[in-house]
C-alpha cells in the first residue's frame, strides 16, 4: 500500500516535472488553489497572535466548500466562544453571541485586522480569488519551487500592487508568498510550512505571518492546523445566514 | 507762526485738504478694520476649530503620532495623571482613548470612531457638551450608554433611547463588542467628526475594551490659552521623553499654516489698493502744491528759506494727515468694536465652512488697541511720504522761476 502509494508519487512528480517548462502558469495557480481549498473541507486549528505586549491564543473550527463557502466558529478563550463567520463569495457576516446579532462586514472595514490579528477581513473573504483577480507569470524556477508574479487585472478590486508565490513542485502549495502594495513595498509575508498529508490530500499545517510594516513592528500571526478533513460532505446547512446563530453554541 | 499758517493754508485749500482727508481717513478705516476682522476670524477658526474637540495641548506617548497603534499607548495614565496634577497653569486635564469599531444598527453597519472620554471634564476640555442636539449628555458612572454624532447617527437610522452594537478590538488586540443605547446626540457643525464619532464614559470603555489604566492621549486646557507652548514645553520635560506634549500650533499645523496664508493674501489686496491711494494722494499734493508755485515763489522773494517753506508744507500734510488718520483709525476701531460685539454672519457659506472643518459660520472681528495704533501709524507715515515728493519738488525752483510759473 505504501509502496504504490509512493509510486504514484514519483509519477506525479515526474508527470509535473516533465511539464515544467510548458506548464501553463494558470495551471499551477488553478492546481494550488485546488489543493488550498479542496471540494471541501473541515479544519481545526489554532491561532497565535502576538503583539509588542502580548500573546494570545484562540481555536476555531473551520467549514468550507471550494473557494466560496466557509463558516468559521471560534471556540477558544470563552470570552469569544461562538463567535461564527460566514464568508460568501465576496460578502462576510459574523455573528456574536455577546451582542446576539449577525452583522454584515462593510466594504469600508475590509481591511480591518480580523479578530486581533495580521490577517485582514479581506484576506478571509479575498484570499483564494487569485486565479481570477490576478495576471499570472512564472519569473523563476529552480528544482524545488516555482516563482510565480501576480499582478492584479486592470479592474480587479484588490489591494495588493503585487505578489511573489513561491510554490512547491512536489505539492503544488504555496511556501512564502510576499504582499507588495502599489508602490512595491513589501508588506508582509505569509510562509506555509509543514506539510501533512489529511487523507488523500497534502497540507501545510503551519503558517507565519509576518507584518512588515512599521506600524506592525513586533507583531506575528500563527495559525496551526491541528485536525483536517477534505472532501467529505459537509451539511450545506452551515453556509446560511441563519447557521450563524444556530452553530453559534 | 508755522502753525497758523499752515492752519490758513488747509482752510484755504479747501478741495486738496478734503480730498486728501477723505481718501485716508477711508484707507485708515479699511486698513484698520480689515486687519481687526481678519484677526478676529482667524482667531474664531482656530478657537472653533481647537475647542471642538482636538484641545489645546495633547499629550501622547512619544511614537504615537507617527503610528497611532495600540503599540504606542499611554500605558501607565495612572503617572501621567498624577504628574499633571503637580504642573501649575492646568485648568483642567482629562483622558480619551480614541479606538475605531463597526457600528450596527438593526438597518446598517457603518465604520467609526469609539472612543472613551471624562465626561466631567470633557465639558471644559472640548465643546462636546454644547452640541448636545438631542437627549442627555454623558455623565461618569454610564454604563453602556452612547453619545453619538448626528450624521452617524443618521446613517445607522438610530435616534436617542435605540440600542445599537459596537464591534471592535480592545486594547489587548482582542475581540470587544457590545450593546450600548444611544443617551444623546450631538452636532457640532463639523460635517466628518459628526459623522464618525461616538462617545462612551471611560470607566465603561475600559471595562469593555480592556483598556484600564490605559489612554491614547491625555487633553490638557491651559490656563492662559496663550501661553500653550510654554505649557507644553514644561509638561514635556516634566512627564520625561516616553511622552510627547504637544500644543495646538503642532497637532493643527495645517490649519495655523492656512490662516497665515489667509492672511498673506488679504494684506497683499490691501497694499495694491494701498499703493493706488498713495499715488492718489500724490498727485493731489502735487497738483495742489504746483497751484501754489506762484506763491511759493513770492514767499522766498520776501526772504523765507527753503527750509521753512519746506517746513511749512510738510507740516501742512502732517496736520492733514493726523486729522484724517486719526479720524480713519476712530471710525475702523468703531467698526471693528462694533462687529467684535455684533459677528458677521455668513450665512450662505456655512457648507464651504464645512468643508474646511470650520464649524463656525459668524466672524467677530477682534477690537486690538495695538493692532489699531499700529495701523494708523503706518498710514500716517505713508500719507506724509506721498507729499514729500510734490513738495521736494517745488522747493527746488528759484524764486524766479516760481513766480514766473504758469
Amino acid at each position: 500500500m505504501k509502496i504504490k502509494h509512493s509510486v504514484l508519487m514519483l509519477l506525479c512528480l515526474l508527470l509535473s516535472v516533465g511539464h515544467g517548462f510548458a506548464a501553463d502558469t494558470n495551471a499551477i495557480i488553478k492546481r494550488v488553489e485546488d489543493n488550498l481549498n479542496g471540494k471541501t473541507a473541515f479544519m481545526k486549528f489554532t491561532m497565535m497572535v502576538k503583539t509588542k505586549r502580548s500573546e494570545r491564543t484562540m481555536k476555531m473550527d473551520s467549514y468550507s466548500i471550494g473557494k466560496e463557502k466557509s463558516f468559521i466558529k471560534i471556540t477558544y478563550p470563552k470570552k469569544d466562544k461562538g463567535i461564527t463567520f460566514l464568508k460568501i463569495d465576496n460578502s462576510m457576516w459574523q455573528y456574536v453571541p455577546r451582542i446576539e446579532k449577525t452583522i454584515k462586514i462593510p466594504a469600508s472595514m475590509m481591511l480591518q485586522n480580523w479578530m486581533g490579528s495580521d490577517f485582514t477581513n479581506d484576506d478571509l473573504v479575498r484570499e483564494s480569488s487569485i486565479s481570477d483577480d490576478y495576471e499570472q507569470r512564472v519569473v523563476g524556477e529552480n528544482e524545488t519551487e516555482y516563482e510565480i508574479e501576480l499582478r492584479p487585472q486592470e479592474d480587479a478590486p484588490v489591494v495588493w500592487g503585487r505578489i511573489i508565490m513561491a510554490v512547491s513542485k512536489k505539492y503544488f502549495l504555496p511556501t512564502v508568498v510576499k504582499y507588495f502594495d502599489e508602490d512595491d513595498v513589501l508588506m508582509r509575508i505569509l510562509s506555509y510550512q509543514d506539510v501533512k498529508k489529511f487523507g488523500q490530500r497534502f497540507y501545510p499545517t503551519h503558517w507565519v505571518m509576518d507584518p512588515k510594516t512599521f506600524d506592525k513592528a513586533g507583531h506575528r500571526t500563527t495559525v496551526n492546523i491541528n485536525e483536517a478533513v477534505f472532501d467529505e460532505e459537509i451539511d450545506g446547512a452551515y453556509f446560511t445566514k441563519r447557521a450563524l446563530k444556530r452553530f453559534s453554541k | 507762526m508755522f502753525l497758523k499758517i499752515a492752519i490758513k493754508n488747509i482752510v484755504a485749500y479747501k478741495r486738496r485738504s478734503i480730498v486728501t482727508v477723505a481718501l485716508t481717513c477711508f484707507t485708515t478705516a479699511l486698513l484698520v478694520f480689515a486687519s481687526a476682522f481678519w484677526d478676529g476670524s482667524h482667531n474664531k477658526m482656530i478657537e472653533s476649530a481647537v475647542e471642538i474637540y482636538p484641545g489645546y495641548l495633547q499629550i501622547t506617548q512619544k511614537d504615537f503620532r507617527k503610528i497611532p497603534s495600540y503599540d504606542n499607548l499611554i500605558f501607565d495614565a495612572r503617572s501621567v495623571r498624577n504628574a499633571l496634577t503637580k504642573i501649575s497653569g492646568i485648568d483642567t486635564f482629562g483622558e480619551r482613548f480614541e479606538s475605531f469599531v463597526l457600528f450596527s444598527s438593526r438597518e446598517k453597519a457603518v465604520g467609526g470612531m469609539f472612543t472613551g472620554i471624562e465626561p466631567e471634564k470633557e465639558e471644559r476640555l472640548s465643546r462636546l457638551k454644547k452640541s448636545l442636539k438631542k437627549g442627555e449628555y454623558l455623565s461618569p458612572g454610564d454604563h453602556a450608554k452612547l453619545y453619538i454624532g448626528t450624521e452617524l447617527a443618521k446613517r445607522l437610522k438610530v435616534d436617542v433611547g435605540d440600542v445599537l452594537s459596537f464591534v471592535g478590538t480592545g486594547a489587548d488586540y482582542s475581540f470587544a463588542a457590545d450593546n450600548v443605547t444611544v443617551k444623546g446626540i450631538f452636532q457640532t457643525g463639523l460635517f466628518d467628526f459628526d459623522a464618525s464619532a461616538a462617545f462612551v464614559s471611560k470607566s465603561y470603555f475600559d471595562y469593555i475594551m480592556a483598556a484600564q489604566n490605559y489612554a491614547t492621549h491625555f487633553i490638557v486646557l491651559p490656563e492662559k490659552p496663550q501661553d500653550v507652548e510654554d505649557l507644553a514645553a514644561t509638561i514635556s520635560r516634566k512627564l520625561g521623553s516616553e511622552y510627547q506634549a504637544l500644543s495646538w500650533q503642532k497637532t493643527m499645523a495645517g490649519l495655523v499654516q492656512a490662516m497665515k496664508v489667509d492672511s498673506i493674501f488679504g494684506y497683499i489686496t490691501l497694499s495694491i489698493i494701498f499703493i493706488v491711494i498713495f499715488f492718489v494722494i500724490m498727485i493731489y499734493t502735487l497738483l495742489a502744491v504746483f497751484a501754489r508755485v506762484r506763491e511759493i515763489g513770492i514767499l522766498r522773494a520776501v526772504g523765507t528759506t527753503p527750509s521753512q517753506i519746506l517746513r511749512l508744507l510738510v507740516l501742512e500734510s502732517v496736520l492733514l494727515g493726523l486729522v484724517s488718520v486719526v479720524a480713519g483709525g476712530l471710525i475702523g476701531g468703531a467698526l471693528a468694536y462694533y462687529f467684535q460685539l455684533h459677528p458677521i454672519v455668513f450665512p450662505g457659506y456655512e457648507e464651504q465652512f464645512k468643508q474646511y472643518g470650520l464649524a463656525a459660520s459668524a466672524m467677530p472681528a477682534i477690537f486690538s488697541l495695538s493692532t489699531i495704533v499700529r495701523d494708523m501709524i503706518v498710514m500716517f507715515v505713508l500719507t506724509v511720504l506721498s507729499t514729500l515728493y510734490p513738495i521736494l519738488k517745488v522747493n527746488g525752483y528759484r524764486p524766479i522761476e516760481a513766480i514766473r510759473h504758469v
